[in-house]
């Protein structure tokens, strides 16, 4: 990469504010500061330039040039990814699509939305609302992440167990190429002509290119939704349930599980109805039709009392519904009650493995003399343990880094994925090797090529590392304040 | 020591075809130099990591349902048939995943996994010989795909023998799962033009209490295309909508109306007898008849009705398009149709957009030209209903033609280059797809 000269800079800010405007250009130190992490602050990299574009044309014209000069560039939503994959890992551009965030376009009759990769992911849910619509994927950090981000990671959330994640909800893209190039992949219908190359993009990490405008399917708001808390004394039992729910052949919206330490600080904090005493909650979501809910419920009640369910109710109201729920997403914030700092996991296993591998996380980071939380999607099989440690105390950031590896290494080894919806960004390419050989890398690696043939979309990222100037640690994580309000949280 | 010694080296005598035995993998006339069965993923290696070092051609072959889509190959080559891998390597049902090899028939998988509660929600035609690699390579699917998606939606992992002959893997077998590119996505629906499925790791869903299929007939098509956006615009949560013209209706012996929709449920009991109920009253508005239970072995052949409308039909075309314009894509391709003297069979898997069609030529002179002209008038039909179309059956002089598939425009472009990246001596099933992959 072609590293910029300091006479080099003003020219370059010159042509830059050309191409976007003068107020659409950063380039001073302090404002560079405010972008150089994402919502894992162990990583920090510093851009030559933020630049705002606010069309595909303007986006296409600052890769030309980014081409031009052998620069490399990132692009940038909100910043709430959980990897570093959006730091500017080896300097140059950071392409933020934050002024790009328009609706542009709501086709109801046939369930479809054009939307800007700079929208607020809970906007676009918010816009179609009043139609009786929503937008499905609905990442914890909805109420901040954008949808461009969401295509970058191929982001989950809890209802994903009915729902699918973000690529099962894009039809399509237009996309600028690495190389400035406008092009759609995928469109409006349903099938793809050709390869499916809107499905291979959604998930790419921003290594492909820019999404400049993205087609979404939106559905239909269910007609009813049933919330149940069911409350056990040992997490073992927690976990069969999860297993015991699917056995009777019901799929739920969602069926999330938050442990003892989540449970008290979320009590402490907010007072959302859960017993402070158990080992274990489950909150299972049912929605569709009205008919027949009470009968799946009651199936739902049936299974967690035989896992040995120490209590089960459903929520009377949607007060209570909303106050349960507020628990469950609250709980982030709330650690800050208990501990300085934490760090959050993200690994997937088979649902069948719940049990030993939570014994095993815990195992784990009690060997490092950590404490652990967990908050998590379990019908999923997807794992959140949050590393509860003090940044101020020497080496302890140290360990928790090195419980997280040993817990990701659990999750390869019992036929899982070291990521389920956080990507890998830099934070995870050094263990791509536990889940993929040396020949599945080099497959995606010329995959890539094909996309981004010179390597300046975004590198350093995926793929185990090579050369960066990516700076870690020692720096505590900072919560966001509308995760301190426990409105949002970091998965 | 010449290829086919070579291969006979590699899986065994017997699994080397040649001759006569070549006659059931001819492809749109061409006879393959020969047929090769291997019967393990490292033979599949070994054969393609040959062929490549020979410069011959690899056409994977499932159950072969799939044969006739695509561009007629230059020179037949080797084909590779998968049948020999036929394991169901791992169900467990609790994790409510499966992997089992390509060369499983559909209908095996799913008798194996209905043994234990769960199934595959794809239900792709001709389930009895369809493969699962050849159903994932040509992302085949059928009716209730209006709720339970298609294989992006169901693929969680993937074993691919590439054009070098690495044996590669993407995705995993866990239902969520971002680690690394999504190779499964790539796969679907290539053709096998960038590797060789060899195993597939797929989301299963528990087997419903109930499943009702229910007939609507209705005097006209754009009626019945009003009541499937009324029945998008409901709370009813159909697993199939699909719209049959009369002859595609005749195929399935349906009583004669000039347009049948045939809407699936399933779930609780309650649940589906409150659906058939309440479909009456979001169907009659728009002057749907009383539904009507069909039976339930109609199931599948719901999605070839239209291909199974006439004995000898002279090209079938798929087009996508989008939901709320299918029933006017059906009328005015049934016109277009009928004013060169042709007569055309449609049915369309109406909520998703996804409509198939067949032409039968009158009398005994199948002259290329009329219906070439007809599928470009669908094809151009399909553009105005914000889609595309490809030609997925018709005889040689048809194909040539017409472009198979639609143009990919730009997106055309880098499909190629992935092509050149991953298969850059063009080994697997060269000259078939979109663009002239």
């Amino acid at each position: 990469m072609a590293t910029l000269t300091a006479g080099r800079k003003p020219v370059l800010r010159r042509e830059l504010e050309a191409l976007v405007g003068a107020d659409g250009v950063l380039s001073e130190p302090d404002e560079l500061l405010v972008y150089e992490s994402d919502g894992l602050t162990l990583f920090r990299a510093l851009a030559d330039f933020i630049v705002f574009p606010t069309s595909v044309e303007q986006v296409s014209a600052v890769v030309r040039l980014a081409n031009r000069e052998a620069i490399p560039f990132v692009a940038r939503g909100a910043g709430t990814g959980l990897a570093g994959g959006c730091l500017p890992a080896e300097g140059g551009l950071v392409i933020s699509l934050m002024r790009m965030n328009r609706v542009l376009e709501v086709d109801y009759d046939n369930q479809i939305a054009v939307v800007e990769p700079g929208l607020v992911n809970l906007h676009l849910s918010q816009a179609v609302g009043p139609r009786g619509f929503y937008y499905a994927p609905d990442p914890s950090s909805q109420q901040a992440c954008t949808i461009g981000g969401n295509i970058a990671t191929n982001s989950g959330g809890p209802h994903t167990l009915k729902y699918g994640v973000t690529v099962n909800h894009v039809l399509g893209l237009e996309v600028v190429l690495p190389d400035g190039e406008i092009v759609w992949l995928g469109g409006r219908t349903r099938d793809a002509l050709g390869y499916d190359l809107a499905g291979v993009f959604v998930g790419s990490e921003g290594t492909f290119g820019i999404a400049t405008k993205i087609v979404v399917r939106i559905l239909r708001k269910p007609q009813a939704v049933k919330t149940v808390l069911a409350v056990f004394d040992r997490i073992e039992q927690a976990s069969a349930a999860v297993s015991a729910i699917i056995a009777r052949g019901l799929v739920p919206a969602a069926v999330e599980m938050i442990d003892q330490l989540t449970i008290q600080a979320v009590e402490d904090a907010f007072g959302c109805g859960y017993p402070r005493d158990a080992a274990a909650a489950l909150l299972i979501e049912l929605d569709g039709l009205a008919v027949a809910m009470e009968t799946q419920a009651e199936r739902i009640v049936a299974a967690c009392r035989d896992a040995g369910a120490r209590e089960v109710r459903t929520a009377a109201s949607e007060a209570e519904r909303q106050l349960l729920w507020k628990g469950r997403k609250s709980a982030f914030g709330a650690y800050g009650r208990v501990s300085p700092a934490y760090m959050v996991m993200d690994g997937v296993i088979p649902r069948t493995k719940l049990p030993y591998v939570l014994g095993r996380v815990n195992e784990i980071v009690a060997a490092h003399g950590l404490r652990v939380g967990n908050v998590f999607h379990a019908g999923d099989g997807n794992l959140h343990p949050n590393i509860l440690y003090d940044p101020r105390k020497p080496g302890e950031e140290a360990r928790v880094v090195d419980a997280g590896a040993q817990i990701m290494k659990v999750c390869a080894e019992v036929g899982g994925s070291i990521s389920g919806e956080h990507g890998i960004g830099l934070e995870k390419a050094d263990f791509m090797p536990f889940i993929f050989t040396a020949a599945d890398l080099a497959f995606m690696q010329r995959l890539k090529d094909a996309f981004n043939p010179r390597g300046l979309c975004n590198p350093g990222k995926v793929f185990p590392t090579r050369k960066s100037c990516v700076e870690t640690g020692p720096v505590a994580y900072r919560p966001h304040a509308i995760e301190t309000q426990g409105l949002a949280q970091r998965f | 020591m010449p290829l086919l010694d070579k291969l006979r080296a590699i899986v065994g005598p017997a699994h080397v075809l040649a001759g006569i035995e070549l006659s059931p993998y001819v492809i749109e006339g061409r006879t393959p130099e020969a047929a090769v069965r291997p019967g393990s993923v490292d033979e599949v290696a070994a054969v393609i990591a040959q062929a490549a070092e020979a410069g011959v051609p690899v056409v994977p072959w499932g159950g072969g349902s799939a044969v006739g889509v695509g561009v007629p190959p230059a020179r037949a080559g080797l084909v590779l048939l998968l049948t020999r891998l036929s394991a169901l390597v791992e169900h467990e049902p609790g994790d409510l995943t499966a992997t089992a090899q390509a060369g499983v028939t559909v209908a095996a998988l799913q008798a194996a996994l209905r043994a234990r509660g769960q199934w595959l929600s794809l239900d792709p035609p001709d389930a009895a010989r369809a493969t699962l690699g050849g159903v994932l390579a040509a992302n085949a699917s059928g009716p209730r795909r209006h709720l339970y998606g298609t294989a992006r939606d169901l693929l969680i992992g993937v074993t691919v023998v590439t054009a070098d002959g690495a044996v590669v893997h993407g995705g995993g077998k866990v239902v969520k799962n971002v680690a690394g590119y999504d190779l499964p996505k790539l796969f679907i629906g290539s053709y096998g033009t960038l590797g060789v499925i060899v195993e597939a790791t797929v989301k299963l869903r528990p087997v419903p209490d109930e499943e009702r299929l229910v007939a609507v007939r209705f005097e006209r098509l754009e009626d019945a295309g009003a009541a499937v956006r009324a029945l998008l615009a409901s709370d009813l949560i159909p697993n199939a909508v699909d719209l049959m013209d009369a002859p595609a209706g005749a195929a399935l012996g349906l009583p004669p109306a000039p347009a049948t929709l045939a809407v699936g449920f399933d779930g609780l009991g309650e649940q589906v007898d409150w659906q058939v109920a309440a479909l009456a009253s979001v169907v009659a508005p728009c002057g749907g008849a009383k539904p009507a239970p069909l039976p339930p072995a109609l199931w599948e052949r719901l999605a070839a009705a239209a291909r199974d409308a006439f004995d000898a039909p002279a090209a079938m075309m798929t087009l996508s398009v989008l939901p709320g314009v299918v029933a006017d894509t059906m009328e005015q391709g049934a016109e277009a149709a009928r004013q060169r003297g042709l007569a055309s069979a449609w049915c369309a898997h109406a909520g998703v957009g996804h409509v198939t069609a067949t032409l039968r030529a009158e009398g005994e002179r199948q002259d290329a030209a009329p219906i070439a002209a007809v599928l470009e008038d669908w094809r151009a039909a399909a553009h105005a209903g914000g889609g595309h179309a490809s030609v997925t059956w018709a005889p040689l002089p048809v194909k040539s033609a017409l472009p198979v598939w639609d143009d990919a425009g730009a997106a055309g472009r880098l499909m190629q280059r992935i092509k050149a990246q991953l298969d850059p001596n063009n080994v697997l099933n060269p000259g078939r797809f979109v663009g002239g992959i």
